[in-house]
């Protein structure tokens, strides 16, 4: 009998010499991490589905395998680290010594439809920093992250800052019959950057949705403002550290990051990032390479509060972005 | 360098007009059959592709923007950037039968190659509903009793009257749109605003 050689769709076997380079990446930016005072938290492929459901987004539900267990417990393939980091710190915060630093490695396994042409499993690593409320924890946390896309790409690179909540303000009041669906509609099309229905909404909000910045701060209403001048001034400091990279920001990218509850379109229907938020390409590809943010707000819905912040960064478009500049 | 992948189709002609209106694309000949054209001196490569794989290369990133039907970028919903639509062409996705829509209660076979906004224009509907997917001569359908309705694009009415089919109700307008790869925008953010703002001016989108 013959026996196939096929994968189910969206996997992928790496063999030999892509095998040796895969594991050269993921040595050298462990032990980046490792030297930055980070430790490993090796987590489970397989969990319960129940303590999630209150945190998925439709999306992400969307994504995630699902099964039932032999026992009928639902349970879920992992699909993203930083929820199940959260949750089995959570009951345990109150005994550990903050700040906290840990990276992970490992594969998250996604549905993605067949046209998309991207893969099912995703080998990632990150790093998640806990307990540091200011603006350290964001400083200390990009570097790192530049520090690692830098090590394995030169060139090319291209990081995308903002913050959720920055254009609340004017979203909600561009809002005029029904706040809720005027609200959600105009973040859509500024996140598209659809110039004429957010001119005739929203003037003030063209500027950010051509350059990504308002005309002034201020436009934005005064905390998101002074948001803006802190980002700015952080940005202008890593740029400093990575002249090579090139460090925008743009709010239009981050526009359905709302944090007001008049701007969620449905109970978790939301990102767990409710601080800085960021993204970084690579070469031509064009998914990000890896991103990250403040989630302070993933462990209060989990019933702890500890301000955290953190990144992952996908290896293999890592890999790719790299090879496919070395053959251009 | 960065590419432009120009629709086939009937987007075509609309596209090209508009891009010279705003003094763009002056210099491109696609009068060959060649299916990419570099345009000299100005660091760009124009991609000839089918409608229907257009927002396909632009998600990927292989063209960095491109033209394309919101009848076809509605269908595929990829994750892209849509800053601007162009004012000509314009038609309306449309529901079409030889009658009214069907009572309330009824099963209702519908026709169309837009299986994916069909579902969402039945959604809600009081219908029992099939949705029969087609590659073409979609006004058959209903007239030929393979489906009591169709969904489809209508731009003057003409064949659908010369077929004594009625447009029952109007869906959507259709525009042609200028979609831009999400990680491309961030890369030539200059040459593409400049672009558009060329577009703008020339008053040919919106």
């Amino acid at each position: 009998m013959k026996i196939s050689a096929a994968l189910p769709l969206g996997v992928a076997a790496l063999l030999f010499e892509s095998a040796r380079r895969r594991r050269e990446v993921e040595g050298r930016l462990v032990a980046l991490f490792e030297r930055a005072g980070y430790a490993e938290a090796i987590l489970p492929i397989l969990d319960y589905l129940e303590p999630y459901e209150a945190l998925l987004t439709t999306a992400s539900r969307s994504e995630l395998y699902r099964f039932i267990d032999r026992d009928g417990e639902q349970l879920a393939l992992r699909a993203d680290f930083t929820p199940m980091l959260a949750r089995l710190l959570a009951p345990r915060l109150s005994a550990l010594e903050l700040p906290l630093r840990l990276f992970y490695r490992g594969d998250v396994i996604r549905y993605e439809e067949e046209r998309a042409g991207r893969q099912r499993e995703l080998f990632q690593v990150g790093a998640e920093l806990l307990g540091i409320p200011d603006e350290s924890a964001e400083r200390e946390i990009l570097l790192l992250f530049l520090e690692a896309l830098t090590r394995e790409d030169g060139c090319g690179l291209q990081v995308v800052l903002g913050f959720a909540g920055a254009l609340d303000h004017l979203l909600l009041e561009a809002a005029t019959d029904d706040p809720r669906g005027d609200s959600l509609s105009l973040a859509a099309a500024v996140a598209r950057r659809e110039r004429g229905p957010v001119r005739r909404a929203c003037p003030r909000l063209s500027a950010v949705v051509e350059s990504g910045l308002p005309d002034r701060p201020e436009d934005l209403g005064p905390v998101a403002a002074d948001g803006l001048r802190r980002l700015l001034a952080l940005r202008d400091e890593l740029a400093a550290a990575f002249p090579a990279v090139r460090l925008t920001i743009d709010l239009a990218e981050f526009a359905r990051h709302g944090l007001d509850p008049r701007l969620t379109p449905a109970a978790g229907d939301r990102s767990y990032y409710d601080g800085v938020v960021f993204r970084a390409f690579a070469g031509v590809a064009a998914l990000p390479v890896g991103g990250g943010g403040r989630y302070d707000s993933l462990f209060r819905r989990l019933g702890a509060e500890v301000p955290a912040v953190g990144f992952s960064l996908s290896v293999e478009r890592l890999m790719d972005a790299a090879a496919r500049k070395g053959a251009a | 360098m960065i590419r432009l992948a120009l629709p086939k189709g009937r987007n075509l002609d609309v596209a090209l007009a508009a891009f010279r209106a705003a003094g763009l694309l002056t210099g491109l000949d696609l009068g060959s059959r060649s299916l990419r054209v570099q345009l000299p001196g100005e660091g760009i490569e124009v991609l000839s592709l089918k409608d229907w794989d257009l927002p396909l290369y632009v998600e990927h990133g292989v063209a960095d923007f491109g033209i394309v039907g919101s009848d076809v970028l509605a269908e595929v919903d990829g994750d892209l950037l849509v800053p601007v639509r162009l004012r000509e062409g314009r038609s309306r996705m449309s529901l079409i039968g030889r009658a009214a829509l069907p009572p309330a209660g009824s099963q209702v076979r519908l026709a169309t190659k837009y299986p994916n906004t069909a579902r969402r224009v039945l959604a809600g509907r009081p219908w029992g509903a099939e949705i029969v997917e087609l590659s073409g001569s979609i006004e058959l359908a209903p007239l030929l009793d393979l489906a009591e309705l169709a969904l489809d694009i209508v731009q003057t009415g003409r064949t659908l009257a010369e077929n004594h089919l009625v447009e029952i109700e109007t869906v959507a307008e259709v525009a042609a749109c200028l979609v831009v790869n999400r990680a491309s925008f961030q890369r030539h953010r200059a040459l593409l605003n400049e672009w558009i703002g060329r577009l703008e001016a020339a008053e040919v989108v919106e």
